[in-house]
């Protein structure tokens, strides 16, 4: 059996795409999902290391569990969809809390999605969003919905989380680099979040392994020699 | 915490019914407020009401349009209508978007079920949005508060070819408006599956916490999604009634070696914590262990088991390995259990772990790759995918048989559910029934045996005046239905059969299930005994949302 060597979690309120962008990276595809009940259990193959992926439930009624999804998870991406406020807001509110049984070295990140729908569209950036309400309602032929959040709300989204988890900036990627706008149904930077993502867990891979191991005893591979350390690393 | 108690128990119908007539007639007659329109002129095939409740009746649906609220002071009800939209869409039932009661096809549906709050909230409707239908949610919450006013408790309403049934549990109401035959009993039986299936996700006891915090709460934020869940159920009843009706579970017909080693299989794989393992194709049971105190002191109930093969059934659990908390609410309508799901080798087949250990999550999976093995092992797989059609069956996902099987020439259906079963295999109430074929191949056709079904088993099962055996010659079909101590059926036969020929017939049914009730029912139900979860899970908070 294939052991998961880090946890990533996605979080965010219902109806946000979590599913979406975790179906378009790994099917490669856009199809209309239904409510996730629960969670998901994923393992991706990265490199040489096995990524488990939890997609969970955006509903309250699942939060029960939440805490359990994200028991010694490596990183967590907090969904929020960019048409909707609210969503951005619930982050805080709601799933920020159920982080708290992650790793210590967690990383964060803040994904905003379905920018396909928004005037902006997906390939533009923020500048002229001010404007844009305007301005793109002549261009756009399609009913496009204003852009609600903005990139920069995303990013002060992510300050305060390294308050709550009193992290120093320093220690951890910067913001820019953790937002992320994407869109499951284009795919647009789809593959860039998840790469650059699992590109940052495994140097956390490679440290759990120097340390031994830690915390849990995994029985069922007792037996089993781990994978060569240092096989395919070379990124 | 007693949510649910008082009105649930189903007492004998018929006189509570009436007296639920007599109320409604009077509330009408003193108000006078909700007859507006004349009676619906499609109503005219009476069968049994209060002289009063008559006229105004029909005009509960049809009155509605007039008094419906602008559009604007629905708005505050639905907080979470804009974020529902993207799912929002498929998730409204062959009623449309609109929903208007006004709509002509909207009145036209044989059945309509809605779940509301105490305080008039709209949850739920089978057909159209429910945010059109907040004025006529609120005419039933008027009809049910002012029969609660004088002390008592509005059961049914029977309006010339409509039965209104209702159906308080706790914080929430749940209202049927059917013009099929089926009993008060029987409807009261769908709202009451409608309710366990809401009380799954979310437990007795959270609805209670929820409405007793915030009266009214839009509890259609929790549910959101399960809608279809609750669309499929109702469905379900209609073109397969044997399930609510017998009160069993329909079981994959297996070769009996076949289905024993696959018991032994999921009685070997075990964890700490571990209740139950069901093994289900196609919303059908293959086999099912379960933990030896579960069984012996809290039976599982077949609406338990039932609702389980529904729910592994859904889209939701169609990829990846699924770990989500579940309540079986005649177990223990106030707790959860923690559930993995997942579908064996990318087969249909589909694994429910079911156990108390929330954190079990990786204690299942390593039982389920134990389960895949030992199938391998067997061989297990391309039987089992041979029996859900996927290599030869064209009707997949409808792992059953033909009613030729039988032999006996102008059988066209039947339902059987054996009762002379030993004590310790009762635990696992079953029934068999073969697949519907022509006649039975367009929705009308389906809906009309349901139908008979539906009377034929009010009647065997009558409070007043059970039966034992009916010979039914219907229109289209002539029907046989027999009780006895040792099994109950019901036949469907050719209309051109004789009496004579009807029993004969039975007589060779009855011949071949004994010959094949290896095959057709699980005669062994394997049991374990799994230590308890060293977690403890009694938990004060579980059955708790912690986000709330």
């Amino acid at each position: 059996m294939r052991k998961p060597d880090v946890k990533i979690v996605l979080l965010g309120d219902m109806n946000v795409g979590k599913t979406s962008l975790l179906h378009r990276y790994m099917e490669r595809r856009f199809q209309d999902t239904v409510s996730t009940v629960g969670g998901a259990f994923y393992l991706k193959q990265w490199r040489s290391y096995n990524i488990s992926i939890w997609d969970t439930a955006g509903r309250e009624q699942f939060h029960g569990l939440g805490s359990m999804y994200c028991r010694g998870a490596g990183a967590i991406i907090l969904t929020y969809d960019v048409s909707h406020l609210q969503s951005l807001v619930e982050l805080e509110d709601r799933f920020l809390g159920l982080t708290d049984t992650a790793n210590t070295d967690c990383l964060f990140a803040i994904v905003g999605n379905k920018v396909d729908l928004t005037e902006d569209g997906a390939a533009e950036d923020q500048e002229k969003e001010e404007g844009s309400s305007g301005g793109a309602a002549g261009s756009c032929v399609s009913a496009k919905v204003p852009k609600q959040v903005k990139l920069e709300d995303a990013v002060a989204l992510y300050k305060k989380i390294l308050k709550y988890k009193m992290l120093d900036e320093k220690d951890v990627p910067a913001a820019e680099k953790m937002c992320f706008e994407t869109s499951a149904k284009t795919g647009y930077n789809v593959d860039h979040l998840f790469e650059t993502l699992f590109d940052m867990v495994v140097p956390m891979i490679l440290r759990q392994r120097a340390e031994g191991p830690v915390q849990t005893v995994d029985i069922s591979s007792y037996n089993k020699q781990p994978k060569p350390m240092k096989s395919g690393c070379c990124a | 915490m007693d949510a649910g108690g008082n009105t649930a128990a189903p007492a004998p119908a018929d006189a509570e019914d009436l007296e639920a007539t007599r109320l409604f007639g009077e509330e009408a007659g003193d108000s006078g407020g909700v007859q507006k329109d004349p009676p619906d002129p499609g109503d005219r095939d009476l069968e049994e009401t209060g002289s009063k409740a008559k006229d105004q009746l029909p005009s509960l649906l049809s009155s509605l349009p007039q008094s419906e609220t602008p559009s604007g002071t629905c708005e505050p009800w639905s907080p979470t209508a804009p974020r529902n939209s993207p799912t929002g869409g498929p998730e409204n039932g062959p009623g449309g978007q609109g929903g208007d009661p006004s709509d002509e096809d909207w009145r036209s549906q044989r059945k309509h079920v809605f779940v509301l709050s105490e305080a008039g909230k709209p949850i739920y409707s089978r057909y159209g949005s429910v945010e059109a239908l907040s004025a006529t949610m609120g005419v039933m919450t008027a009809l049910v508060s002012f029969v609660q006013s004088a002390g008592d408790a509005i059961r049914a309403i029977y309006a010339e070819d409509h039965k209104l049934v209702f159906l308080q549990q706790g914080p929430l109401l749940l209202v049927a408006v059917s013009r099929t035959p089926q009993s008060a009993a029987q409807l009261r039986g769908e709202l009451l599956a409608v309710h366990a299936q809401i009380v799954s996700t979310l437990t007795r006891a959270s609805v209670a916490r929820i409405f007793a915090h915030k009266q009214n709460y839009d509890l259609r934020r929790l549910l959101a999604g399960s809608e279809r869940t609750l669309d499929r159920l109702l469905d379900s009843v209609e073109r397969d009634p044997g399930v609510l009706l017998l009160g069993a579970v329909r079981c994959v017909p297996l070769a009996r070696p076949l289905r024993e080693a696959l018991g032994a299989l999921l009685q070997r794989c075990t964890g700490p914590g571990l209740a139950l393992s069901v093994l289900a194709v196609g919303g059908r049971l293959i086999t099912a262990a379960q933990e030896r105190t579960v069984l012996t002191e809290c039976r599982l109930d077949p609406a338990d088991l039932q609702l389980l093969l529904d729910w592994v059934g859904a889209p939701a659990f169609a990829a990846g390995e699924a770990w989500a908390p579940v309540c079986l609410p005649r177990f223990n309508p106030d707790g959860f259990f923690y559930a993995y799901v997942a579908r064996l080798d990318a087969m249909p087949v589909c694994l429910l772990l079911l156990g108390t250990d929330r954190e079990a999550f990786h204690a299942m999976a390593a039982c389920r790759r134990l389960v895949e093995d030992g199938m391998r092992a067997l061989g297990a797989i391309r039987a089992l995918a041979e029996v859900a059609g996927l290599y030869n069956v064209p009707s997949a996902n409808a792992p059953a048989y033909s009613v030729q099987a039988v032999g006996a020439p102008g059988l066209r259906h039947f339902l059987y559910k054996p009762l002379d079963i030993p004590d310790h295999h009762r635990q696992l109430p079953q029934f068999t029934s073969p697949e519907l074929e022509a006649p039975y191949s367009r929705e009308e056709e389906r809906h009309r045996l349901s139908d008979l079904y539906h009377c034929l088993h009010a009647r065997l099962h009558s409070t007043s005046r059970p039966l034992r055996l009916i010979y039914h010659v219907a229109e289209k079909e002539t029907l046989l239905a027999w009780v006895t101590s040792k099994f109950e059926l019901y036949t469907c036969l050719s209309p051109l059969v004789t009496k004579a020929g009807a029993i004969l017939v039975v007589t060779k049914l009855l011949r071949w299930v004994k010959k094949e009730e290896d095959r057709l029912f699980i005669r062994y139900p394997p049991k374990y005994s799994t230590p308890p979860a060293t977690s403890v899970d009694q938990a004060p908070h579980n059955g708790f949302f912690t986000g709330l």
